[in-house]
């Protein structure tokens, strides 16, 4: 899906708690906050903090250094 | 035969990555979020859980609390207490309230759970992707569960 959408020519970005999956389908942009599980993939329920940072964190990868392909893990505490 | 090979299109290779590169600025794009979480809203029909390639949209009017989702393989207990873990749609908003995004585009798209690749290769992804592009993101945000 990422892909097709990309190929159209909008720029995209997925995140997933599932990296090694994720990274075989080739993203071209993937943000991977670890520690989460499906379920919860952008963050605990109620902590809009945390989610927005997530979000934040996944729209960065739009404007920095190109890394297709790759599935970017970032942490975010307990 | 050889004929025949050479007039079909040329597909793209799994190892090749499609990259658009974004231009502008964060704080003013709009955000078309796409998801493969069961989400819908609560008006409209169900996904059937065992299996269902089709799509539903959901309005960028809508919030967290106008939907649910139709899941069996995930844990629920977080999406129950706040759908924004799995459809982020009130936090996209209050990023855009704090001019750190543009916003949300009209409308947002969502898929259910299905093992039928082909269905989904050949007919769903291409009429979600044309959709997609109708609704003229300058970002497509792509969350699973």
């Amino acid at each position: 899906m990422q892909r097709t959408i990309e190929m159209l020519g909008i720029p995209t970005v997925v995140v997933t708690v599932e990296p090694e999956e994720t990274a075989q389908a080739r993203p071209p942009r993937a943000l991977c906050p670890k520690g989460f599980v499906a379920g919860h993939s952008l963050g605990r329920p109620n902590d809009p903090e945390l989610q927005k940072r997530i979000l934040t964190d996944a729209f960065a990868l739009l404007t920095g250094p190109a890394r297709p392909g790759e599935v970017v893990t970032m942490e975010y505490g307990k | 035969m050889a004929e025949k090979t050479e007039s079909k299109p040329l597909e793209l290779s799994r190892y090749c990555v499609p990259f658009t590169p974004f231009k502008g600025k964060i704080e003013e794009a709009s955000v078309c979020i796409v998801s493969t979480a069961s989400v819908r809203e609560k008006k409209d029909a169900p996904f059937n859980v065992e299996g269902d390639a089709s799509y539903r949209v959901i309005s960028g009017e809508a919030n967290g609390s106008d939907l649910t989702y139709d899941d069996e393989h995930f844990d629920h207990a977080c999406a129950d207490a706040d759908i924004n873990c799995i459809f982020p749609i009130d936090r996209v908003r209050e990023l855009a309230a704090e001019k750190r995004v543009g916003g949300l585009t009209e409308r947002h798209f969502t898929m259910g759970f299905s093992m039928a690749l082909r269905d989904l290769r050949e007919k769903t992804i291409p009429q979600l992707a044309r959709e997609v592009d109708r609704a003229r993101p300058d970002i497509v945000l792509l969350t699973g569960g």
